[in-house]
């Protein structure tokens, strides 16, 4: 384990904006001490003994709270599970008193997912416990920006002067946006390709390449991260079909080899199959997606594990 | 005799002899008895002027109360003293209550409401019943009833046809129709301005562009009908651009533009404060310029409160379901202020200009006539504390801050209020 001195910059973790340079290496590096501890016959470290995490979600996901569970209990955290529907003054409990409820309970940290963009933000003023952010709205995704960096890393040794390509719907991504705060962090460069319409028309200004040909973008990168087709975040068409997206934007074997030099290929997952990415892309040695949701876990315990010694 | 002797004081009233000049003004009943050089007596109450500006009560022409229907948020008597300490004697209230204001009875409710307090409030009546923006309410009748001008609110009129023949048919009694300008469609569900700001806050964007097509339409519905036009807090550079234009081509329109507007800008939501949540949303810096200029160069010409209190439960929430405005009629002067607006330039956006766009008569400030005025200190420094803060909404980003700009005194209908 790291050295106890170590400390994050922050006491909570909401999103990639807050972390310093230090705070994301020493992540990265304590994940990498943790992946160890998880490929051990007895995977399981006493850490967080003591310590009840409330993993609150309020939008549906199975490998976020999956992954989220499966370090809390490799800490030997205790932990409870709450889903509910986001609910606003029409419609219910507020979020101050859903969560202060938990706590009466006397829980210490809280793991939340939600539908809007700063609702973990709004928390931290709000109550006592820590914070991790597993995703608000289309805002940050820290953590899976830091498991992608950690993939990333643990594939070429470094991040710094990498060539990132994220490609898709970044308009309606979360993981869009804290991926290029956090590869910015760490050196490399990143360009956003996609449909016109699912980019955001300032995105240039966060200092990104653009590019609307996905050739073009795998050309140029060294690591392309297809981001999943958020339809059900789509409140309007923005293309006319996915069979059209498909396409345009699809990645298959055949684009694949035609570039002519190796690219890795990563997805934060679940993965539209036949959508975003065909199976023998995903299914190829140049996939690293399931590395990454191993490398979810590593990264996800480093994170409790960090902010537990912040307490 | 009730006698209030003001020493010292500069004059800003265009329409008085005494503009831009230091003088001794004395109010006995309600009535500006003499102005010069006065000496005092016993039974005189006297405040020394020094450093302070007497002009024409201030007068706002976009404030939300919630009556009827939405008196939690604040009512007549808690909104009216918010007023009064804000410097004005005169309001226009928006229809956005329940039921609206789209008939005769709730313009009379309004105005017997409200009937001899010190400030004078005057409803604006829906442009459709219901505020639905179908078809039109019964826009002479309520003009008859009292109220002072149309328009739907906070809701945009989307249907361009009800927005021609509502300035069309109000040309028929001189009426004048307000257009709160939002592209519905263009605006979707945005959040907050479209920018660079947006873009980090992972927050879908409200873009200039959803104001200013809608500033065209409604400036050529205006020219094509020959009405005339006021256009609510407009917000962009663009918008200013496209009414300076109009009005040089000839077509005859006003507008005016929110206090908050003149100060900041969309990186005060980098903590996702839902206090600064308002609609239209704070823009950039290169917005906030453009505004300056056109209150100077005269496009624009009146500054509002767009005072729109919440109960904490519709703002201390997500960002995203947070309701829209700030209560305003507090801080509208130190904001004006803080834009670095002269105390002239003030009065003439806050006091002189919005009655001229409604045709209300207000009496110069000279002797014989009734005193409806504010006298007001540039300089004094005050805390904006809750047991200040007399509206009965919390919804304001400057709660517990230090201001500078202070209302001393508020003079009208023969009633005073003296800080």
């Amino acid at each position: 384990m790291p050295d106890q001195a170590q400390k994050l910059s922050t006491r909570h973790l909401l999103g990639i904006k807050d972390l310093t340079v230090n705070d994301i290496e020493l992540i990265l590096d304590t994940a990498r001490n943790f992946k160890d501890v998880i490929n051990r016959p007895i995977k399981k470290v006493p850490s967080l003994r003591d310590i009840t995490i409330a993993n609150i979600f309020f939008e549906n996901s199975t490998r976020t709270k999956l992954s989220f569970e499966l370090a809390e209990k490799r800490l030997s955290a205790d932990i409870v599970n709450f889903a509910a529907s986001s609910s606003s003054v029409s419609k219910g409990e507020t979020l101050i008193d859903t969560v202060n409820n938990i706590l009466a309970m006397k829980v210490d940290m809280v793991v939340m997912r939600h539908p809007y963009a700063g609702a973990g933000v709004f928390l931290s003023k709000h109550i006592k416990a820590q914070i991790v952010n597993a995703g608000d709205g289309a805002h940050e995704h820290p953590t899976q920006a830091l498991l992608d960096a950690f993939s990333i890393r643990e594939k070429y040794g470094e991040v710094a002067g990498k060539k990132v390509a994220i490609i898709g719907d970044v308009l309606h991504s979360r993981v869009a946006l804290s991926n290029i705060l956090c590869l910015q962090k760490l050196g490399a460069e990143v360009m956003v390709c996609g449909p016109t319409t699912l980019i955001p028309k300032y995105i240039g200004a966060l200092g990104v390449k653009v590019e609307h040909n996905l050739l073009k973008a795998l050309k140029w990168c060294d690591v392309a991260n297809m981001l999943r087709i958020q339809l059900e975040r789509q409140d309007i068409k923005y293309f006319p079909s996915l069979r059209e997206y498909s396409m345009m934007y699809g990645l298959n074997k055949q684009i694949l080899d035609s570039l002519g030099k190796e690219i890795t290929v990563m997805h934060p997952g679940p993965i539209n199959r036949g959508v975003e990415i065909t199976s023998d892309v995903a299914d190829s040695t140049q996939s690293i997606i399931l590395n990454q949701v191993e490398n979810g876990v590593a990264v996800r315990m480093a994170v409790l594990y960090l902010l537990a010694n912040q307490r | 005799m009730n006698k209030l002797l003001i020493q010292n004081v500069t004059i800003l009233d265009k329409q008085s002899e005494h503009h831009n000049k230091v003088a001794d003004v004395l109010i006995a009943d309600g009535v500006i008895s003499e102005i010069g050089k006065l000496g005092t007596s016993e039974d005189l109450k006297v405040l020394d002027g020094t450093g302070q500006y007497l002009s024409p009560g201030f007068f706002d022409m976009n404030v939300n109360f919630g009556e009827p229907g939405l008196e939690t948020k604040e009512d007549i008597e808690s909104g009216s003293l918010a007023a009064m300490t804000g410097g004005f004697t005169g309001l226009a209230l928006m229809p956005n209550t329940q039921p609206p204001v789209h008939s005769k009875s709730e313009v009379a409710y309004l105005v017997n409401r409200s009937k001899g307090n010190l400030v004078d409030i005057f409803p604006l009546g829906s442009i459709s019943r219901d505020r639905e923006g179908k078809e039109l309410a019964e826009l002479y009748d309520m003009e008859l009833a009292g109220a002072i001008a149309f328009t739907d609110g906070d809701r945009p009129v989307n249907d361009a046809g009800l927005m021609s023949r509502a300035l069309l048919y109000s040309k028929g009694f001189d009426g004048l129709v307000m257009s709160y300008a939002e592209d519905k469609n263009i605006a979707a569900n945005g959040q907050m301005n479209e920018g660079v700001n947006s873009t980090l806050l992972g927050m879908k964007g409200n873009p200039a562009l959803a104001e200013e097509l809608m500033v065209i339409r409604d400036l050529y519905l205006a020219e094509y009908n020959d009405s005339r036009i006021h256009f609510s807090t407009i917000s962009t550079a663009g918008s200013v651009d496209l009414i300076r234009q109009a009005r040089q081509r000839g077509v005859r329109v006003t507008c005016d533009v929110a206090a908050h507007h003149l100060v900041f800008t969309d990186e005060m939501l980098s903590g996702f404060d839902s206090n600064y949540k308002v609609k239209p949303p704070l823009r950039s810096s290169s917005d906030v310029e453009a505004l300056l200029v056109g209150l100077k160069d005269g496009t624009i010409d009146a500054i509002v409160s767009q005072h729109t209190p919440h109960e904490k439960e519709f703002k201390d929430v997500e960002f995203e379901i947070a309701s829209n405005g700030i209560i305003g009629l507090q801080t509208v002067l130190p904001l004006a202020l803080k834009a670095g607006l002269s105390p002239e330039l003030i009065v003439e956006k806050l006091a002189v200009n919005p009655r001229k766009i409604l045709k209300l008569e207000i009496l110069p400030i000279c002797a014989g006539n009734d005193a409806n005025c504010v006298l007001f200190d540039p300089n004094a420094e005050w805390i904006y504390s809750n047991e200040f803060n007399f509206s009965r909404s919390a919804n304001s980003p400057f709660l517990q801050q230090t201001l500078k700009g202070k209302v001393t005194m508020v003079f009208n209908n023969s009633k005073k209020f003296l800080s």
